[in-house]
């Protein structure tokens, strides 16, 4: 509390001199508030709110082809004339759109949840040991995998023109998704006497990490390689849960890897669309993927660890444990060819790694 | 009580989805879709507006198209998946619908449009989808 002693020793501070007090204050000109490239908006909530997309009116709402300007000027404001320009790289519009971004973004949003109150981990029950390592095993691969989408993804945000702010909003929760991955999945592994195991070989992050081309190049690798392996992989893990620890967290990370993987395919699509051209680079990129995919497969530390998750423990991971894996990868598949087949990628069958044929695959025993 | 399926027995379970604040929490939350439901021969229409199920019709097997995707089993399984989901207050083990759709051959959710956006809708809203069945182990069903 001050006290009086404080307040005199203030005061003379706060005591104008003659010259302080005759420093002439202009009359605010004022002239800036009739700059407005469009006045007189007035967005209506709908059922779902005031949405991000909504906001799409009028000049504000023109999201043009090219975005030009280097700066972080909001689309729709008046730019500052002799800002030095930063970093953005990524101008034009098929480079980085996908219409569906904005729906995106709400729904990330609506949709969030917190690993650490959102799950009961008092629900958490001792597993047999085998069993516990191997869950602990592929938590640390997925926590890995969360990492890397968090670096990837933001090495290329700041390179984005903020004339396509949508994609940025909805990128940036998206790096939220994956960091909320990789707590949950760390969690996992340490709340049940487990910890982590084996960095996993991790040829597709270094693809997914070197990537330089293009940002359309890296959501090839991202979403039809990485993110559909994942979210194919959680999705059998939900199918195996041992408790509703287990089952909370899959269900809310193959939501939020649905996100992604929507904007990612839909990305694909609308650069298909707008510059054929591009089919060669994401059809290379692809292949490339899917020879460094068949290469983290060649690991059996992963595959191993599944194999005990499906098959109930050591013995049963052999023959039902195998099985159940390769049914995944049949899975993984059939999601990544009916992906293919709707962005027109002629990607078949008999072009994938002999891993993930059916009818080429050598099991063991065989 | 109401028979299973008709208009009847999903209005009473949209009545439990759309009043019980826990379907709407972590995870879940804002749902907008169109979701079909095929059982057996009879076809049915959901819709899915932010925070609740608005509505549910019957309709006919071309209404499909209008659906984002649809769910589709013969009776004899919907019986067992609401069975389970009444003996466990929520669906277990091999009846969740994500089982279901990798159990079954031919999937659980499809579409007649291909519109591989439309059809990702069953992973982006599985839980609020997941929530809606599972209110109906406060219901008691006939079949």
């Amino acid at each position: 509390m001050a006290t009086a002693k404080d307040a005199d020793r203030i005061r003379p501070a706060l005591t104008l001199s003659k010259e302080e007090r005759e420093v002439e204050v202009p009359e605010p000109r004022l002239n800036w508030m009739n700059q407005w490239r469009e006045w007189g908006v007035r967005v209506k909530p709908g059922k779902k709110g005031l949405t991000l997309g909504s906001l799409n009116v009028g000049l504000y709402g023109e999201i043009p082809m090219n975005w030009p300007d280097r700066t972080r000027n909001p689309r729709g404001a008046i730019g500052v004339t002799g800002s030095p320009p930063v970093a953005i790289q990524i101008k034009d519009k098929v480079d980085l759109w996908a219409p569906c971004a904005a729906d995106l973004y709400e729904e990330a949003i609506q949709r969030r949840w917190a690993p650490a109150t959102d799950v009961d981990w008092t629900a958490i029950h001792p597993l047999p040991d085998d069993v516990e390592r191997a869950i602990c095993q592929v938590c640390t691969e997925i926590c890995q995998y969360a990492i890397i989408d968090v670096e990837v993804i933001t090495s290329w945000q700041h390179q984005m023109a903020y004339g396509y702010h949508e994609v940025k909003q909805f990128l940036a929760t998206t790096s939220l998704d994956a960091t909320r991955r990789h707590e949950a999945f760390r969690k996992r592994a340490l709340v049940n006497g487990g910890g982590l195991g084996y960095e996993g070989p991790c040829q597709v992050s270094r693809l997914l990490l070197e990537s330089r081309g293009g940002w359309t190049e890296t959501v090839t690798g991202l979403t039809l390689v990485r993110g559909l392996f994942t979210q194919v992989m959680i999705r059998y893990l939900t199918r195996f849960a041992h408790n509703g620890v287990e089952r909370k967290i899959y269900e809310c990370v193959t939501q939020d890897l649905a996100r992604l993987l929507t904007y990612g395919i839909e990305h694909i699509k609308y650069a298909l669309a707008h510059a054929p051209d591009k089919q060669g680079s994401i059809f290379t990129t692809l292949a490339i993927g899917m020879r460094m995919f068949n290469r983290d497969l060649r690991d059996p530390v992963l595959r191993e660890a599944l194999a005990i998750i499906f098959g109930g423990g050591i013995p049963g991971a052999r023959n039902e444990g195998m099985h159940v894996f390769y049914e995944m990868l049949d899975e993984y598949v059939q999601e990544l060819l009916s992906a293919c087949q709707y962005l027109r990628l002629p990607v078949t069958m008999e072009q994938l790694p002999r891993i993930l044929q059916k009818d080429q695959r050598h099991l063991p025993g065989d | 009580m109401a028979k299973f399926p008709s208009v009847a027995w999903f209005d009473a379970v949209r009545d439990i989805y759309n009043h019980d604040d826990a379907m709407h929490g972590a995870g879940s939350g804002t749902c907008d879709c169109v979701v079909g439901v095929q059982v057996g021969r009879e076809f049915f229409q959901l819709i899915f507006e932010g925070f609740e199920c608005s509505e549910a019709r019957k309709v006919t097997k071309a209404k499909l198209d209008e659906c984002d995707f649809y769910l589709h089993m013969p009776s004899k399984d919907w019986r067992a998946m609401l069975q389970n989901i009444q003996e466990h207050g929520h669906a277990t083990d091999n009846y969740t619908l994500n089982t279901l759709d990798l159990d079954r051959a031919e999937g659980l959710s499809t579409s007649t449009h291909n519109d591989q956006y439309r059809e990702d809708l069953f992973f982006r809203y599985n839980q609020t989808l997941q929530f809606f069945f599972n209110g109906a182990a406060r219901l008691r069903t006939t079949f």
